[in-house]
């Protein structure tokens, strides 16, 4: 061990702690800002081992490699939060007597993750911490360079700090909103600004807290008409969204292989897609059923979907385009677009079901829409079920955003989409990030700013469209091993490594570092209890027609 | 003085024979290429990128040693642009990519599953579907010239190495 043991004099606060940069305590106590990133550091030695740390990373930087990446990998440090003792049993097993000079720049290079021992190797520079230094400097001190580690080290700490801060006025803030505090909750939103330009707004709880503050800012000072969403703006970010992030395609990829082995064996196919946007999720499908052994059936697709503003019939063009690779890989198909801007007024009749159809009905996060009303939502699922799907995929959001205290609901989206913000991150491509994120913000300012019908996205958790699908007469359907290989397999072709695919029950669900955050599952109409009792009766005659009418051409 | 006539007499037999004239041997030697040295083999001369580009020698580059032999496969392949598009938009940037080597054995030669077979074709759907909104209908007709820029949807299988 070196000259500094663990068993720090108390009387020493002395002459040192006048020198000492910026954190003001006089005494002996424990720093505070250091303490609240982990570490115990006495005010008074902050001097001697920021001098210690400087060296240490001088020697790493400058010194040969196979002992800086020794240092890194292999030794045990004892007790790390005691970062004096550390220091110098790190500075004793490198043995290292004189001082080297020390550039200010390299200050800079410290991680802010101090948590993480690996991160000693130094890491590319954070540039907000050259704003944070300058605040830190006392004029007085003839030691600048120190003064800048100790700031660096202190800043970091500070980040932390504030980012936990942060969201402890988020909740406050959203709060006062739920109570109507008008005043309170405005005066919050500008302590938070104020705090946000001392946190990193370009990656974590930064890029979060400055989307959920303006989200709450419009919902104090703005209009509820800004909730309106232009369709245009809508599919241009869904598109964005589709490629920055495996969310989607993960849906359409698994609710892709349960239609396909629910429609095995079947010539007269028939899917119902509840919401076309591009029709991206029908090309694998086409091309997975001309594929298929016995040769592809006659596939009829009903893409539903919001009528373009502009009098351009953008479903017609869609369903050209699938028609068109359909044609090239020799499958049959037949198109057909429904505009209808609200679930609601879709009409059975409009989907022209044949009678002797297998049909499939495919909803990606369309459901939720309806719950604005427990009425709509009940409609479209007994219609559904007259029509006596083969299968039925659901694919929604795992979350709980409908409760009807704000509160709750604050704080559930702040977690859910803090996550996904997460996962997003790994996207390389800058601008499908950029869009990507334009598109959740929508959500988000759509779940907190908005009230009544005006908010769609009531998101809701698996365990509960379980209880409802089950009430409307459907019974679950288990997703085979086939899709959650799929699944896996889509994973592994994506840059980060912490989205994680899981089963629930014969649900699949994916993940960010194993919170789930979209779950999909297929359902198959239960027959009705007058049905099993004719079937199991022994009839000489055919069996009774089902009661709920089919919907028939004409 | 001897010497110097007969180095020139081999010299002369070694320049009489070139590969070019032999277009059968060139092809069989082509056939047995990976994937990158088949791509650089077009690079050569004008000849070689010609007989390179032939989807049939790429055809035995994707999804080398799938059993069953997906044989099935070539009339979509073909329809959706080709091996050769297939293999450079899809299968390339696996086999490269940051998990290569979770997906790769010893080289080039992989055992591919028919799942993965399934899946890398859909990619290939997705991206055929894509071209014909770029071209207006055009992709269907899409000669070997054209180049082979991932669409948009598959822009995440050609993303940097982020360590």
């Amino acid at each position: 061990m070196g000259p500094y043991n663990s068993d720090i004099p108390t009387g020493s606060s002395g002459s040192s702690s006048s020198d000492s940069s910026s954190c003001g305590r006089k005494g002996s106590d424990v720093d505070g800002f250091l303490a609240g990133a982990g570490y115990k550091v006495r005010s008074s030695d902050l001097r001697q081992v920021a001098q210690r740390l400087e060296r240490l990373e001088t020697f790493m930087i400058n010194g040969p490699t196979d002992i800086s990446q020794q240092l890194a990998s292999e030794t045990i440090h004892y007790n790390p939060s005691d970062l004096a003792s550390w220091v110098d049993s790190l500075l004793s097993e490198v043995n290292h007597n004189q001082p080297l000079p020390v550039s200010s720049s390299d200050l800079s290079e410290f991680s802010s993750d101090f948590h993480c021992m690996e991160d000693l190797l130094p890491s590319p520079p954070f540039q907000q911490y050259s704003d944070l230094t300058d605040t830190w400097i006392d004029q007085t001190n003839p030691q600048p360079q120190q003064q800048q580690l100790t700031a660096a080290v202190a800043a970091a700490a500070a980040e932390e700090d504030s980012g936990i801060r942060l969201v402890h006025l988020l909740m406050t803030c959203a709060g006062s909103v739920q109570r109507g505090d008008v005043a309170s909750a405005g005066s919050l939103i500008d302590d938070m600004q104020a705090l946000l330009i001392q946190v990193n707004r370009s990656c974590g709880i930064g890029k979060v807290a400055d989307y959920f503050i303006d989200a709450l800012t419009r919902r104090l000072f703005s209009p509820p008409a800004v909730c309106a969403d232009s369709i245009l703006e809508n599919e241009i970010l869904y598109h964005h969204f589709y490629e920055a992030c495996p969310y989607l395609k993960f849906a359409h990829f698994t609710a892709n292989q349960a239609i396909l082995e629910a429609f095995d064996g079947h010539d007269c196919v028939h899917v119902i897609d509840f919401n076309l946007m591009h029709g991206l999720q029908w090309p694998a499908l086409i091309q997975a059923l001309a594929l298929r052994p016995g040769g592809p059936p006659f596939l009829r697709l009903t893409g539903i979907g919001p009528p373009s503003p502009d009098g351009r019939d953008s479903h017609r063009e869609i369903g050209f385009k699938l028609a068109e690779l359909a044609r090239s890989v020799n499958v049959r198909f037949a198109f057909r677009g429904v505009a209808a801007s609200r679930l609601d007024d879709v009409k059975p009749w409009m989907l022209k079901v044949g009678p002797t159809e297998v049909v499939a009905v495919n909803s990606i996060m369309q459901f939720h829409r309806l719950l604005s009303s427990e009425q709509s939502l009940e409609t479209v699922l007994a219609w559904i079920r007259s029509l006596n799907p083969k299968i039925v995929t659901v694919v929604e959001q795992e979350a709980n955003h409908n409760q009807a205290e704000f509160l709750d609901r604050f704080t559930e989206a702040l977690y859910y989409y803090s996550t996904m913000f997460d996962s997003l991150e790994s996207c390389t491509v800058q601008l499908e990030k950029t869009v990507a994120e334009m598109f959740i913000q929508r959500e988000i300012c759509n779940i907190l700013c908005c009230e009544g019908p005006a908010r769609v996205e009531r998101h809701e958790p698996l365990v509960k469209w379980r209880e409802r699908l089950g009430a409307a007469g459907f019974g679950p359907l288990h997703l085979g091993s086939n899709a959650f290989k799929q699944a896996s397999m889509l994973l592994t072709l994506f840059s980060a490594e912490g989205y994680c695919v899981e089963e629930n029950q014969g649900c699949l669900t994916l993940g960010w570092h194993s919170r789930p955050l979209i779950a999909a599952s297929a359902w198959q109409a239960v027959p009705d209890t007058a049905i099993t009792a004719a079937a199991a009766a022994p009839a000489p005659h055919p069996l009774p027609v089902p009661q709920s009418p089919l919907v028939v051409s004409n | 003085m001897a010497e110097e006539i007969e180095k020139k007499a081999k010299v002369d037999v070694v320049v009489k024979f070139c590969i070019n004239d032999h277009r059968d041997i060139l092809v069989a030697i082509l056939n047995r290429l990976d994937g990158r040295s088949l791509g650089v083999a077009a690079c050569v001369c004008r000849q070689w990128r010609s007989l390179a580009r032939h989807d049939w020698l790429w055809e035995n580059i994707c999804f080398p040693y799938v059993s069953p032999r997906p044989y099935d496969v070539r009339s979509v392949v073909t329809a959706l642009g080709g091996y050769r598009r297939l293999y450079m938009v899809c299968l390339r940037p696996l086999l490269t990519g940051r998990n290569s080597e979770r997906m790769r054995s010893n080289n080039n030669n992989r055992v591919w599953t028919r799942d993965e077979v399934q899946l890398s074709l859909s990619l290939f759907s997705i991206d055929y579907y894509e071209r014909l909104g770029l071209s207006g209908g055009g992709a269907s007709s899409m000669d070997s010239s054209s180049s082979y820029t991932s669409t948009s949807s598959l822009m995440f299988l050609c993303k940097a190495v982020n360590v």
